[in-house]
């Protein structure tokens, strides 16, 4: 009876209202629903292939060699073990083409028999061989190099025996920094070039016949048997979620602009639920006054609205399904990764929930509203507001919210700055409105209606009687222009951060032994350039802090909190060191103070200049004391500042900042660059070096700024795609707040012609009041979208501040434009028509 | 001072259409006051909406004084509208977003009556809303809303006066209020004034009573 009465009846009755609703939801919920789902099954994906991936079952690898001793307990730890072995080291080297003397960094992956244990690698549709040479089909594309074609590598040349057409132990990557090639190990090793002391990535590969739990077990006690945290255990499972990183943060970014997108639909479908149960308030107290209680009431709404919820969600599906199909190819090109034709929807169901009681905590202040209402009066009086709401009624909404952008973005912190971003720009939009409304009410003459003439003056008394409903419009045009405008802007800092200016170099030069460096510079200068940002790296490892050990953490991957993984991630890497006086151009100190210029006599300790955010995540404050182990001595070290340090400037810059005359003896092999004013001169550079000293590697940084923004520009336009999705949802919102505004309208403006106002007196005085609060509705929002952008810029990407004028005027103007030529569109049919067939119906 | 000659209105709905008014002559004389009989959906605000200018009707001509209404066009209308013509509706529509003495001062304004504040608090102290001239309309009671839109309707001194049953929203000893105010004025001003009303007593206080029957005059 309930149901017939508020789901079926109702949604005949006010079936436009409900399509519309509808349509809202559907729009809101595809955003998020869509990228849960394509997260999902990347993972899923990834899973599957996790131990193609891994090329084993289990796999322990290191930044360095194995020592001898550590090589024993594995070999004893397995002894007892049926399994497979192979090694596996992937070096970055230069590699030569013999014929045209050309040059490039390559990551060659050196493999022994066997390998790969899962997955294939195949040349010509042919599996890889024990002795082949492959390449991969980017050095082809560059070079035009064949089958039979000789490269040179280090001091030894290498036929090319094949061409790469697959290979799954690739998986994603967004980005590489070099091409891979494959060489059998043991020629590696005879050509020398790979030395006792080389650095690159060691792995020893087991395939175990072992089942999943055991192979967690075997992990677990290979990590303590191996306590030194340079010294990682992988298996397939390790490895998915390392293959799928480069995602997360895309898709965590992609999920909160989303959900920004749901928002949005939710404020939508509140305003426009709020004005439904006004229109029907009357009906709801004929039911009260037939037996109805209230209670039921409210059951029949929250009846009603459940349906609709998953009448949205099943129409979602329906179109989903195809829609993905259809588009599947063209999405797998914009994230590089080919998706799965397989849907599956786990995540979808696990979301749902949580998407349901979002939606349903936004209607609770209406529904406590309405419990408030005096039902049965409202019969009598038609023009009677909906009960009141109390702040504390959004309660439950505002905390479903937090929570949801903690799950979206797997970050309490990221979800906490999320809700008191909204927070922000919900008060401050809120004060704004209100204050303006205030000023009007005083600016307003008391004796005559014209303000400047009568026009505005009628558009001012508007303004100041609109009220709430004006506010909670008024707030979602600001949320919706804000994030337009956050987009905007980061769109436009990655993109000015991306591109190629003179103060980034053109050539990055890493692996320079020392007694190569002058000779190096001595060639440089041959070629008529000046080699810059010399400096030096030193390998080593942070032993105690403030007297404290440091120690393995574990490496979380409940996928839960993204902070948390990286603080793992950074304890447990061994890090880079250098030593330097002063401080690079790309440098700032912001705490502490810099370095004194000579080391007093009898000083056994180096002060040391961290960055900033490198001491955050390890906990490392000024003053504190830490304990180096660099090539097996201890050095110690004060934290005297801490270095904000500009990383796209991509000049040689470390975590940790060394004095001079500590560890200057130390095993250290040297960075280098080039400026990009010698740009035109690095491919001879390049050659000439290359051939001279072939262990040093060349990173051409004009090529790699390259790939870098297109790979942002991939991600840049999957993030816009959705915040094409808020947008236009914003749209729809604009549409209906308009026509509800009109519609609410109607009596007014007729009345008016009645008294003989004209057509355009009519339609001037709707324009000036929504006009102008548009205009502030638009400076506001991009305004508080361009300063979140920001914020974001400089604290995320260390970008500075940078605003982009006529850029904005354009957007303004737009949108400014937009929002009038909506409200010209829902207004000026009801303007037109007589007078009299308004006033006539009640 | 007002004419009609043979005025016919029909209305379409659909496939069905209603003749309203079946050729309606009629002459208003200045100052007299007219009371408008007849059976629910006769006809009568129809006519009265053809009266004000704010329908046209399908045939015959409309004059008042030497300016025939029909020809002319939307914008003088209007214009033509505000300076002669006042209107009363049974649902004392008011402006929602202006107080009561806004509402009175509005067609003051687009008179451009440099007067305007004047003269709009001496017509709130007329029909006694004094106390009440700064409400908005959602907050003054159906009496006090109808007292607003009849000072509002005489604001500019209206040549004629069109009121749509003023009282029939409201309980018979506020209407009779409301009616009062209403005679009283109109003597005042001397305006002309058309009243539709189903009361025969209230008729009976106007110069002249016409029947509405069936689309004609009786
Ligand atoms: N816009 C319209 N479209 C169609 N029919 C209409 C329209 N306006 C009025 N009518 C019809 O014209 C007839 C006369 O309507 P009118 O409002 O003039 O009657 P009335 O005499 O004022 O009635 P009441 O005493 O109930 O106010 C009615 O039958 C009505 O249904
Ligand atoms: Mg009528």
């Amino acid at each position: 009876m309930i149901f017939k009465l508020f789901v079926l009846k109702e949604f005949k009755k006010s079936s436009y209202f409900f399509l519309g609703l509808g349509f809202l939801l559907v729009l809101g919920l595809s955003g998020l629903l869509s990228i849960s789902f394509l997260t999902e099954n990347i993972q899923n994906n990834l899973r599957s292939n996790a131990r193609q991936l891994l090329t084993s079952d289990l796999a322990i690898t290191a930044r360095r060699d194995f020592f001898p001793e550590e090589r024993k307990l594995i070999t004893d730890f397995f002894k007892t073990k049926e399994h497979k072995t192979y090694q596996v080291v992937d070096i970055y080297s230069m590699v030569t083409n013999v014929t045209t003397s050309e040059s490039r960094l390559v990551e060659i992956r050196c493999y022994e028999d066997h390998f790969p244990f899962y997955g294939q690698i195949t040349s010509k549709g042919s599996l890889l061989n024990q002795n082949d040479f492959l390449i991969s089909k980017e050095l082809v594309n560059l070079w035009e190099v064949q089958t039979g074609d000789w490269l040179k590598i280090g001091d030894s040349q290498f036929k090319v025996s094949g061409i790469i057409d697959s290979d799954s132990s690739i998986g994603i990557r967004g980005f590489s920094l070099a091409p891979r090639i494959y060489l059998p190990l043991v020629k590696i090793i005879q050509s020398g070039l790979l030395r006792p002391g080389s650095t690159g990535q060691f792995s020893i590969h087991f395939k175990l016949n072992e089942s999943e739990e055991e192979l967690v077990k075997i992990r677990q006690e290979l990590l303590k048997l191996l306590p030194d945290p340079a010294i990682k255990v992988m298996t397939s499972k390790e490895s998915s979620n390392q293959a799928g990183r480069v995602f997360d943060y895309i898709t965590d970014f992609m999920s909160l602009s989303a959900l920004v997108g749901f928002l949005l639909a939710l404020v939508g479908i509140f305003y426009f639920y709020q004005s439904y149960l006004l229109t029907r308030l009357k009906d709801f107290s004929l039911f009260y006054l037939h037996g109805l209680n209230k209670s039921q009431i409210l059951f029949g709404i929250f009846l009603q609205f459940s349906s609709l919820f998953f009448f949205s969600l099943f129409i979602f599906f329906l179109i989903f399904n195809p829609f993905y199909f259809y588009l599947r190819d063209w999405l797998s090109t914009i994230i590089g990764f080919a998706l799965p034709p397989g849907l599956n929807y786990r995540n979808f169901l696990i979301n749902i929930p949580m998407l349901y009681a979002l939606s349903l905590s936004i209607l609770l202040p209406l529904l406590k509203g309405l419990l408030r209402t005096p039902l049965g009066l409202q019969l009598k009086l038609s023009k009677q507001a909906l009960g009141y709401f109390h702040p504390l009624d959004f309660l439950p909404f505002v905390a479903l919210l937090w929570i949801v952008a903690w799950q979206l973005s797997h970050s309490l912190k990221i979800g906490s700055l999320f809700l008191f971003s909204l927070l922000i720009i919900f008060f401050l939009s809120l004060i704004l409105i209100k204050s303006f409304q205030k000023m009007a009410i005083y600016v307003r003459p008391s004796r005559t209606l014209c303000f400047i003439n009568l026009n505005i003056g009628l558009s001012l008394r508007n303004f100041i009687q609109s009220g709430h409903k004006l506010n909670l419009s008024f707030i979602a045009l600001v949320l919706g222009i804000s994030l337009i405008s956050l987009i905007f802007q980061l769109n436009f800092l990655i993109k000015k951060e991306f591109t190629l200016t003179d103060n980034k170099p053109s050539l990055f030069l890493f692996d320079i032994q020392e007694d190569q460096l002058s000779d190096l510079k001595k060639l440089g200068r041959e070629k008529g350039l000046e080699l810059s940002g010399v400096t030096p790296l030193v390998r080593g490892r942070i032993e105690k802090l403030n007297g404290f050990k440091f120690s393995r953490t574990e490496e979380k991957w409940d996928n839960s909190n993204r902070e948390e993984e990286i603080e793992a991630r950074t304890k447990n890497r061994g890090i880079n060191l250098t030593y330097r006086q002063s401080l690079s151009p790309s440098e700032k100190i912001i705490a502490g103070t810099p370095f004194p210029e000579t080391v007093p006599e009898g000083q056994n300790f180096s002060y040391l200049s961290i960055e900033e955010r490198f001491a955050k995540r390890m906990g490392i404050k000024l003053g504190d004391k830490i304990i180096f182990d660099i090539g097996g001595v201890e050095i110690e070290g004060i934290v005297r500042n801490l270095r904000e340090v500009k990383w796209t400037s991509f000049y040689p810059n470390f975590f940790v900042n060394l004095q001079p005359g500590f560890i200057d003896d130390a095993p250290k092999t040297y960075l280098a660059v080039l400026d990009r004013s010698f740009s035109h001169k690095k491919i001879d550079f390049q050659k000439a070096s290359v051939n001279k000293f072939p262990n040093i590697s060349f990173i051409d940084m004009e090529q790699l700024i390259q790939k870098l923004s297109e790979l942002f520009e991939k991600s840049r336009r999957a993030v816009e795609l959705i915040s094409w999705l808020s947008l236009f949802i914003g749209f729809v919102i604009l549409f209906g707040l308009c026509q509800d505004q009109i519609f609410r309208r109607t009596y007014d403006m007729a009345l008016l012609k009645s008294l003989g106002f004209g057509y355009f007196s009519v339609l001037s005085q709707i324009m000036i009041e929504f006009g102008f609060v548009f205009f502030m509705a638009t400076g506001l929002g991009i305004f508080l979208g361009w300063f979140l952008g920001a914020i974001i810029g400089l604290e995320v990407f260390k970008i500075n501040l940078a605003f982009d004028f006529s850029h904005y005027v354009v957007l303004f103007l737009f949108l400014i434009f937009l929002c009038l030529a909506t409200i010209f569109l829902v207004s000026w049919k009801t303007i037109a028509k007589n007078p009299r067939e308004l006033l006539s119906d009640n | 001072m007002m004419k009609l000659k043979d005025i016919k209105k029909t209305f379409k709905t659909g496939s069905q259409s209603i003749e309203v008014l079946k050729g309606i002559n009629l002459d208003i004389r200045e100052g007299e006051t007219i009371a408008l009989l007849g059976r629910s959906g006769s006809g009568k605000s129809t006519l009265l909406s053809i009266l004000g200018g704010l329908d046209n009707p399908d045939f015959g001509e409309v004059w008042f004084n030497d300016l025939c209404l029909n020809q002319l066009r939307d914008q003088e209308l209007v214009k033509f509208r505000s300076k002669n013509i006042g209107i009363i509706f049974q649902q004392f529509h008011l402006v929602s977003t202006l107080t009561a003495i806004e509402n009175v001062l509005l067609p003051l304004s687009l008179a451009k009556n440099t007067n305007a504040f004047e003269i709009a608090t001496k017509l709130i102290s007329d029909v006694g809303l004094t106390d009440r001239s700064a409400h908005l309309p959602s907050q003054l009671s159906g009496g006090e809303s109808q007292r607003v839109a009849i000072a509002r309707a005489l604001a500019v001194n209206p040549k004629l006066l069109l009121a749509d049953e003023p009282s029939g929203n409201l309980d018979e000893e506020t209407g009779e209020k409301v009616m009062d105010l209403l005679f009283g004025m109109v003597k005042q001003l001397k305006t002309t004034l058309v009243l539709v009303t189903h009361d025969k007593e209230i008729a009976r206080r106007c110069d002249r009573i016409i029947n509405l029957e069936h689309g004609s005059i009786k």
